[in-house]
């Protein structure tokens, strides 16, 4: 006879599978991505959007450009190359350009790609009912580039003025305007399923779980040679360098404490090189405290940098102390450099009124010099920064508050009209083009990258000046006067440039020479084989 | 019985009010703009209205209440942040793996528990009975976070034999179903353990002193003198007797083993509605916030229920009762 | 002299592993009182000798921070500590009121209130707390506040049961007829009765607290920095487990052995009460 406690374990048992399996049948199938014909990268935090002309972040970029294309791209060695054009002519002093498109361009649909979607993409980034931080990028002087078309192939762009960044501005993703013409961009479930041109299709996105991508097999440049790619999100540095060892994933950022290990790893190559990135402090300069520049060069003067890079980098970072990479051809290394100096920093803030209270923390007209700074959870470097600076602070009489926030949610609210934060560590990822003007021109907040609220008059009149010189010396002679004065200014505290270190899986070959524009420039060429072959 | 049934049943019913209640209450502790709680603030104004007048946030706090009920009752908790969709559905779809890994974790202990508290009541102050106390007290103090890692450091990276985060290998989706089951299972094993090393004790120890209790009863003394095999008295027995109100203990360790999936999911990264809260919280995604903290209450309140019912259909005494 | 010995007889346990356990935490409450004189540097001081393995110079080592990982322990102490106690003198002091309340008026008050509790037992608390600290900044006194009010429920159950089986007694009977004030009888024979049973109440609630305290830190949740707490203290050492290895290994041993104390001297303290 079956005892009560048998039925009872028998009926868990069945409940159990029955859930394993109804799991498993909600998740929607991949098409058979196997470790020999896919690429798994390690996201560091979830994408917020995959529409290129909505995004802001990195992590979104990144999966953006495998799967939309633009009308230009940049090659291993920053330069501009054709992508969806295949060619360009430059007519009337720099004011026109006209590119001619493929023939051969299909969407993952199977719709074929026309000017008409290029101008659609662009006409949508300067519409203002669409809210895209990267529309400061084609309005010079206020006017706003004219996108033409003459023909299913030939793309115009007119411009009110000569404009040095445009080329480089041609590389964003295009897209299909016969789905979203009669959508609201803002809102529309292509944001998450989208449908692009590049050699990658979107198969699906379990938010903060993965993304995935399949091969586009009719992709004009040719099919890529690995079926798949995959992008397994794992917040927790620890966690991906454990996935790295264990091959659970193939490619992933290394922390800089774990270079040295890595170098060991035997299933990995690694790899380190220089990229376009800064690392900041960057304050809310609608915030009382900080409009206040006195209270942002003390701040300055007592940031020790030498003693964060050590703690942090070990070597593995270079300071940084302006709005530009050393690796941008404009870079200006004179700049004003706020060297570490407690008794200055002090002595500002004791002119300034801010007097120290019995609590060790000034105070001035009753407001106490009192600061969050937000991080982004899970970069350890940034969390790391955070502290150190809090005790650096503290030498000068600051109270900081360090709160982390998940990365998506941490963009959003920089980029929501509110601006309810202090000061934030965060980077910049900068284009080839020195061209900074969606960060540090007035007219770029609260809707553009400038959510600090930066407003000097020279610079936004440097930033116009900057864009519309064709000279390259002319043009260095303008971009070096900006960081200086930028650097003067501290709107930002300027702390670091990261060099990128990443490991890749040595089953992987084809990468691209290591170098700003990454690993993975020519994706459709990178292949996957058993072979140890260097490369 | 019936009668015994309904009434148990009835009384559930002001429970989700009162939880109702109270999570209401604590979503209005939350500063700054109400519309916040149910949807993230900068969409479309028009959606912003109609978002309003669903929820009645123009009108006092105690209508809020009721349209606030309304709506729960009709599964609508509001429009997550971020993922953009509703509440519910991102919670129903995340509640199968919390479940699993729950579930399992809580079976495993459920036998360990009734293997040994049955044993060391049994063996009463042996050797045996000495090791399991040190070892309850020792899995009652342990962090289950430091756990969990001290395992990923041996088994995942050390050993590499084991999966150190995830539900599954997302490359072994078309992979037959008996393959896709043991990836499954693979993943499973570290977070389980944690949790079993950290929550056997309480119940094992419970099962321990009411064993105690029930082989001092006089019926065990007849079992024993009518010659029955010893096997036979402390399982069939002793066990039953101690296993009612086990029942019961089972239902109050749902709040902790609930907790407990929260901490354990984060660490390994395994994809059920604990981790998902965590995320919600560092993103102040109040609307799933909210949602996670009514369904899961609701949940725990259903299990407890569960567990009254299953201790009155097993307990024989209230079945005599009925028979009068 | 008698008032040592009755010291003595309180603290005495027979069960020689909660005696040790009671020692341990005396001693740890001294540590952690005397922090500032004990440790040699500041525990929120960067330093420039990083993840050093314990030495002379540095019993515990120094974290990713060149932090003297002795000094953050002995903080850290002051942290778990002070959590532990204030948690739970609001968990027992609100487990009280509500279990008198509910014991002595009886009735729809009676009735409310344990389905209150109820209720609140259905809720997990770390959802709660969890929540809370994302509507405000977590910091140390919302992690305090929020433990002590969601675990109360305990307390409040013993204390009403108590209530209940003094006010059935004879004696309570006659004092009303007497026209004695039945609150002062209560008192006076509730109090006595209810002592025990909630200390050892007490010890658990503390041990969960300081669990739950370290959960949250861990988290992120709970004690920011500069603040060292042996949760967040564990959170930092996740990226050097193989480093530093001693950056995990000791602060979770110390929450372990506190808490492993403490249930303990909570085992002592129930013997003591079945003689």
């Amino acid at each position: 006879m079956m005892n009560k406690t048998t039925v009872v374990f028998f009926l868990f048992t069945v409940v159990f599978l029955f859930i394993v399996i109804a799991f498993e049948g909600c998740q929607t199938k991949t098409e058979r991505l196997t470790k020999e014909n896919t690429i798994i990268f390690a996201l560091s935090g979830d994408i917020s959007i995959l529409n290129p002309i909505l995004s802001s972040d990195s992590a979104s970029s990144a999966v953006e450009g495998f799967i939309f294309s633009g009308l230009t791209k940049i090659n291993e060695n920053l330069e501009i190359v054709p992508d969806i054009a295949k060619s360009w002519e430059i007519k009337n002093g720099g004011k026109e350009y006209i590119f001619y498109l493929r023939d051969d361009v299909y969407w993952h649909d199977g719709e074929k790609l026309t000017s008409y979607d290029v101008k659609f993409t662009f006409d949508s980034i300067l519409n203002p009912k669409v809210n895209s931080v990267r529309r400061g990028d084609y309005i010079i002087d206020g006017v706003p580039i004219k996108f033409e078309t003459d023909g299913p192939h030939i793309f115009k762009v007119i411009l009110p003025k000569p404009f040095a960044p445009i080329l480089s501005r041609m590389g964003i993703g295009i897209l299909p305007k016969h789905l979203l013409f009669d959508k609201d961009l803002n809102t529309a479930e292509f944001n998450t399923k989208p449908i692009g041109s590049g050699p990658f299709m979107f198969k699906e996105w379990i938010k903060s779980e993965r993304v995935v991508l399949e091969k586009n097999p009719k992709y004009f440049d040719g099919p890529p040679k690995i079926s798949g790619i995959i992008y397994k999100i794992i917040p927790d540095e620890n966690a991906r360098f454990v996935a790295l060892e264990s091959g659970q994933v193939d490619v992933s950022d290394i922390p800089p404490k774990d270079f040295n290990r890595a170098k060991k790893l035997k299933n990995c190559n690694v790899f380190e090189y220089d990229s376009l990135v800064y690392v900041y402090l960057g304050f809310n300069l609608k915030n009382e405290i900080f409009s206040d520049i006195r209270v942002r060069q003390a701040l300055a003067y007592a940031t020790d940098k030498t003693q964060l890079l050590n703690l942090i980098f070990r070597g593995l970072a270079k300071p940084a102390f302006g709005p530009m990479s050393p690796v941008s051809s404009m870079f200006e290394s004179d700049t004003e450099k706020y060297n570490f100096d407690l008794k200055k920093a002090n002595a500002i803030l004791d002119e300034a009124g801010w007097i120290l209270g019995s609590d060790v923390i000034r105070e001035k007209n009753g407001k106490k010099l009192e600061f969050t700074i937000l991080v982004n959870q899970g970069n350890k470097e940034r969390e790391k920064a955070a502290v150190i600076l809090q005790w650096q602070y503290k030498k000068i009489g600051a109270k900081v508050n360090i709160r982390l926030m998940e990365w998506s949610s941490l963009v959003k609210k920089l980029n929501s009209a509110r601006k309810d934060f202090d000061s934030v560590i965060i980077g910049w990822s900068l284009g080839i083009d020195p061209d900074s003007y969606s960060i540090w021109h007035s007219s770029q907040y609260p809707y553009g990258l400038n959510f600090i609220g930066f407003s000097d008059p020279t610079v936004d009149r440097l930033l116009e000046e900057g864009r519309t010189t064709i000279d390259f010396n002319q043009r260095k002679r303008i971009y070096s006067q900006i960081q200086k004065i930028i650097a003067y200014q501290q709107p930002y505290i300027f702390l670091w440039y990261p060099k990128s270190l990443v490991a890749v899986s040595k089953k992987i070959h084809g990468l691209s020479k290591p170098g700003p524009a990454g690993l993975f420039v020519n994706i459709e060429n990178v292949y996957i084989s058993k072979d140890e072959q260097g490369d | 019985m019936l009668v015994k049934f309904l009434k148990k049943l009835a009384v559930l019913i002001p429970m989700v009010f009162g939880i109702s209640l109270i999570s209401f209450f604590i979503i209005h502790l939350a500063p700054g703009d109400p519309t916040a709680l149910f949807v993230d603030p900068n969409i479309d104004p028009k959606e912003l209205l109609r978002i309003k007048a669903n929820w009645g946030l123009d009108k006092p706090i105690i209508i809020q209440f009721f349209y606030w009920l309304k709506n729960i009752i009709r599964g609508d908790f509001g429009i997550a942040y971020l993922y953009n969709r509703p509440v519910l559905e991102l919670i129903l779809e995340r509640i199968p793996a919390t479940l699993l890994l729950m579930g399992t974790a809580f079976i495993i202990i459920l036998l360990i528990s009734i293997f040994f508290g049955v044993y060391s009541a049994y063996k009463k102050d042996s050797f045996l009975d000495k090791i399991v106390s040190i070892l309850s007290f020792i899995g009652m103090s342990l962090p289950s976070f430091w756990v969990g890692l001290m395992l990923i450091l041996i088994f995942s990276v050390e050993l590499n034999i084991l999966p150190s985060s995830g539900f599954s290998n997302p490359l072994l989706s078309t992979s037959p179903i008996y393959l896709r089951i043991y990836d499954i299972f693979l993943h499973l094993i570290l977070p389980v353990s944690t949790m079993v090393i950290v929550g056997f004790a309480g119940l094992t120890r419970y099962i321990r002193s009411t064993t105690i209790e029930v082989l001092k009863q006089n019926y065990i003394r007849t079992a024993r003198a009518k010659g029955l095999p010893e096997n036979i008295v402390l399982f069939k027995h002793a066990l039953r007797n101690s296993l009612l109100p086990l029942i019961t203990i089972v239902g109050m360790s749902l709040p902790d083993l609930f907790a407990g999936a929260f901490i354990i999911e984060t660490i390994f990264g395994w994809p059920g509605m604990g981790r998902l809260g965590v995320s919600a919280v560092f993103s102040r995604n109040y609307p799933l916030i909210m949602g996670i903290v009514f369904i899961s209450s609701v949940l725990i309140l259903l299990g407890n229920a569960f567990a009254d019912l299953l201790y009155l259909i097993a307990d024989p005494r209230i079945r005599i009762d009925e028979n009068d | 002299m008698k008032m040592i010995k009755k010291l003595k007889d309180f603290l005495a346990f027979e069960n020689k592993a909660s005696q040790f356990a009671l020692i341990f935490i005396i001693l740890l409450i001294f540590a952690a009182l005397f922090a500032p004189l004990l440790c040699r540097y500041n525990p929120a001081e960067l330093g420039t000798e990083s993840l050093l393995p314990p030495s002379f110079n540095h019993f515990f080592g120094t974290d990713d921070f060149g932090r003297d990982i002795f000094s953050r322990i002995l903080y850290g102490a002051r942290i778990s500590l002070s959590v532990g106690f204030i948690a739970v003198a609001i968990s027992v002091i609100v487990g009280f009121l509500f279990g008198i309340i509910s014991g002595f008026f009886g009735g729809w008050i009676d009735f409310l209130i344990m389905r209150f509790v109820d209720v609140m037992l259905s809720f997990p608390s770390i959802f709660l707390i969890l929540s809370i600290q994302a509507m405000f900044t977590p910091n140390i006194y919302n992690v305090v506040f929020v433990i002590g009010l969601t675990s109360w429920m305990g307390v409040a159950r013993l204390v009403r049961a108590e209530v209940l089986s003094v006010k059935e007694r004879p004696f309570v009977e006659a004092a009303k007829v007497l026209g004695l004030p039945t609150k002062n009888i209560l008192f006076r024979h509730i109090l006595p009765n209810v002592i025990e049973p909630v200390l050892v109440a007490a010890t658990i609630g503390m041990a969960g607290a300081i669990l739950t305290e370290s959960a949250l830190s861990f988290l992120g949740l709970g004690v920011q920095p500069p603040l060292s707490s042996w949760g967040n203290m564990l959170q930092d050492s996740q990226a050097y487990l193989r480093d530093a290895p001693w950056m995990a290994i000791i602060p979770g041993f110390f929450i372990f052995i506190t808490v492993l104390c403490i249930y303990l001297i909570g085992e002592g303290i129930k013997e003591k009460i079945q003689k």
